[in-house]
Parts: C-alpha cells; sequence; structure tokens
C-alpha cells in the first residue's frame, strides 16, 4: 500500500503558521500533542468547519451541533496524544471522533423518540439525504465517486453517515435484509474507498 | 477468521452499530491484523464524506472551545483511570489477553493499561458468554439513557441469559454502587453490583425467561437486598 495519499490533509484556508509555513494538520496535532494551544487555535480553522457541518447535518438542530462540535474539537485537544498516525490522517481522526459524538448524540433518548415515530411513520427518506449530499457537494471527486455506487450502497451510506442511523434502522427503512446492509455498507465503502484513491499505511 | 463477524467492517467504520456490536468487533480487529488495516482505510474514506457537509461555524465556537482547551488538561499516553470509555471497552480488550492493541480506524480512544488485563481469563470467558448471547437468533438489544450515562441490555430466552452493560453512569459516590435487578411480577432480584464509585460494567445473568422489566438503582456497598426506591433507571422487558 501506498502511504497517505488522502487529500484531507491539504490545508482549507491556506491558514499560515507565524513564520509563514502552510500549516499541515498532522504536524500541528504533533504540536497540540505537547500542549501547544497556537497551534491547536490553528488546528480548529482547518478542521472546525468540517466537524461543525457533519455535527449539523446529523443532528440538524444548530445548538446541539455546536455543544457536540465544542465535545469534539475539547477531546482532539484532550487526547490528541493518542493519535497514531500510522492509523491515518489527523483529520480523519479527528472526524472519527466527531462523528461518533454526533451519532451517540442522535441516538440519545430524548431524540430517539422522534426517530422512532419518523421510523414508524417515515416513508423511504433517502432521496432527500441523496439530494441533500449531492446538492450541497462542493467536492467533486466525492460526488462523482458517490455517483459510482448503485443505488443501495448509496443510500446504506449516506443514512448512516449523515444521518446517524444504525444499519438496523437502514435495513428497515429500505426494506431491505440485514445482510444485505451490512454487505453495502462495506463494499460500497471499498469501491468508494478505490475510486477516492484513499490508502493508508 | 470470524467472516461473519467481518461483514460489520463498513457498519463500524460508519459507526452504524450499536455498542455491543462496536464491542464485538473492536475483540475481531484485535485478532485480525489485515482487518485493522481495511477498518483504517475505510474510516478514513467515510471521514472524505465530511468534505461534503464543511460549513463555517459561529464566531462562538472558537472562542468557547479555546476557552475550554485552556481549562481542560491533556490525557497522557495512556488514558486516565477514571476513563469511562477505557473501562467499558476493557473487556472486549482483555478477551484477547495477549499484548493489547491500540486498534485501528482512528480510534485512539482504545488504550488498555497493562495493569487492567490481569483477570484477563475470567474476562475472556465473560466475553464468551457475551459473544454466545449477542449470536443468540433471538437475542433482543434494548437501550437507554440514565444517570448521564447508557445502559444496554441484551436478552436471550432461548438461553434463558442477558448481559447488561452500563456505560458512563455519573460517578454514584465512594462507597456507593450501582446494582442491576430483574423484575418479575413485583419481585426485584439482584443481578450485580458494578464496583463502588463506579459508573461502568458489564454484567451477564442467567434466568432471564418472564422477567418483565430491568432495572438500575443505587445503594450502599456491598449492595441491597431490595432496590432502593426510586430508580435511576429502567427497561421494560
Amino acid at each position: 500500500m501506498v502511504v497517505m495519499t488522502s487529500r484531507d490533509d491539504r490545508p482549507r484556508h491556506l491558514a499560515a503558521a507565524p513564520d509563514g509555513v502552510p500549516d499541515d494538520p498532522n504536524d500541528l496535532l504533533s504540536r497540540v500533542a505537547r500542549g501547544d494551544e497556537a497551534a491547536f487555535s490553528a488546528l480548529y480553522d482547518l478542521l472546525a468547519p468540517r466537524i461543525f457541518g457533519l455535527a449539523r447535518r446529523i443532528l440538524r438542530d444548530p445548538a446541539q451541533a455546536e455543544e457536540v462540535a465544542q465535545e469534539a474539537l475539547v477531546e482532539v485537544w484532550r487526547t490528541a496524544s493518542r493519535y497514531d498516525p500510522t492509523k491515518g490522517s489527523a483529520a480523519s481522526w479527528a472526524l472519527t471522533i466527531a462523528h461518533r459524538r454526533a451519532v451517540d448524540r442522535v441516538r440519545s433518548e430524548q431524540a430517539s423518540t422522534e426517530r422512532e415515530r419518523r421510523l414508524a411513520t417515515e416513508e423511504v427518506p433517502y432521496d432527500d439525504v441523496v439530494e441533500e449530499a449531492t446538492a450541497r457537494l462542493e467536492r467533486q471527486q466525492v460526488r462523482r465517486c458517490l455517483k459510482g455506487l448503485t443505488d443501495l450502497q448509496r443510500e446504506a451510506i449516506t443514512l448512516a453517515y449523515y444521518r446517524g442511523y444504525s444499519y438496523r434502522e437502514v435495513a428497515q427503512l429500505l426494506d431491505t435484509g440485514l445482510p444485505t446492509v451490512k454487505t453495502r455498507m462495506r463494499d460500497g465503502l471499498i469501491r468508494l474507498r478505490d475510486c477516492l484513491g484513499v490508502a493508508v499505511g | 477468521m470470524n467472516t461473519d463477524i467481518h461483514t460489520l467492517a463498513g457498519a463500524y467504520a460508519l459507526d452504524a452499530v450499536d455498542d455491543i456490536e462496536r464491542a464485538a468487533f473492536v475483540r475481531h480487529l484485535a485478532e485480525c491484523e489485515g482487518c485493522a488495516q481495511e477498518v483504517t482505510e475505510l474510516r478514513a474514506t467515510a471521514g472524505r464524506l465530511a468534505d461534503l457537509t464543511e460549513l463555517e461555524p459561529p464566531a462562538r465556537l472558537k472562542d468557547a472551545v479555546l476557552a475550554q482547551v485552556s481549562r481542560t488538561r491533556q490525557a497522557g499516553g495512556a488514558p486516565p483511570a477514571a476513563s469511562g470509555e477505557t473501562r467499558w471497552r476493557r473487556w472486549a480488550a482483555a478477551a484477547v489477553a495477549a499484548g493489547i492493541i491500540a486498534v485501528g480506524a482512528g480510534a485512539a480512544t482504545f488504550v488498555i493499561e497493562d495493569q487492567r488485563v490481569r483477570d484477563a481469563q475470567a474476562q475472556a470467558a465473560q466475553a464468551q458468554q457475551i459473544a454466545t448471547i449477542l449470536n443468540a437468533p433471538d437475542a433482543v438489544v434494548r437501550t437507554t439513557n440514565m444517570a448521564g450515562g447508557r445502559v444496554t441490555l441484551v436478552t436471550s430466552n432461548a438461553l434463558d441469559k442477558g448481559v447488561a452493560l452500563v456505560h458512563e453512569l455519573s460517578n454514584p459516590g465512594a462507597g456507593d454502587a450501582y446494582q442491576l435487578w430483574l423484575i418479575k411480577g413485583d419481585r426485584p432480584r439482584s443481578v450485580g453490583v458494578l464496583a463502588a464509585g463506579s459508573g461502568d460494567g458489564v454484567k451477564v445473568f442467567g434466568d432471564v425467561r418472564g422477567a418483565g422489566s430491568f432495572g438500575v438503582s443505587h445503594e450502599k456497598v456491598p449492595g441491597a437486598t431490595t432496590p432502593t426506591q426510586p430508580l435511576v433507571g429502567g427497561l421494560t422487558l
């Protein structure tokens, strides 16, 4: 396998360190691990829009999204020393933390009542998810690769990632068997990985 | 390699599994080198989906985060002893006993202290029991939030067994503990007491058939013979 090709390490806003050198999230994170608050501030600028946007997408509610983004970003600070660069990019690591936090929140009790009702009554909502996802696409490559999936692969992945549904809920929403949904999530992600050229190792 | 559990790789990378499946999958990862690589890549792939959600946060968020950061101590390389997540994951990790792991997928949260593994064999046996319950065709999973944390209960009538996973309940206070109960009719039966002062734990128990509800109470160590009311939380079975 090749080393680190994932594009998501590129600085988003050409943030510059005081000496004028553009910041790289992995470098910043290793400085953050040593307690460097200035590095954290620069890392925030690189990651916060994706972390906040992801929380907002999953939770819908702006106030909750802010809370979850804050929790996730503070966790990045707190646990920076546990980041292992051989396990993926700094951005991927931080987004994993943020996604998990947002999913935990959306599945929490107050949310679950409403979700259960929605599961029981809602007609398959994946169209709007996919539409919403595609409408706001800013990243051509991700959009192109998502389009390269089968409908079922794409629906299963976007319902889980953008809405926080478990694969059981996805199976129910798509009226599809559990083994099929599990398999489509995996082979869909594999296809997406290959299309995006994500390699870690 | 357990190919059946491995089909969960995609769902795991998408956080589309419940706590118990996650624990079972993490255990699987520890035993399967290639799987860890795959999951790391699938997680990185899923992370790319966040590119499509980019949204400028309000400026106050940065102020709030930086303010909190300036008063938040960083964790060392190993997690603090009080980390609920670590403790909760311990049983799954200990199940593999061998040379413990910081497993994949950017899951840097997963670090285990050596000293924690002393009871590895007992925990491995427990993990095996848990896996058996999880794999029961009639296994029913129920989750509820209480006391700032979460309790997941899996029961199988066919096996007449259940397992409760208690995760990050608020600290009951030194000298106090959370106690778990199954209630049949109006008769509560204790199915385990968590460690004193702890809000995390895993309990496996039998005789679940016919139970109408499950409850958690707050008790003085070493536990009570009937649950102190009001219960901290509960589930209807």
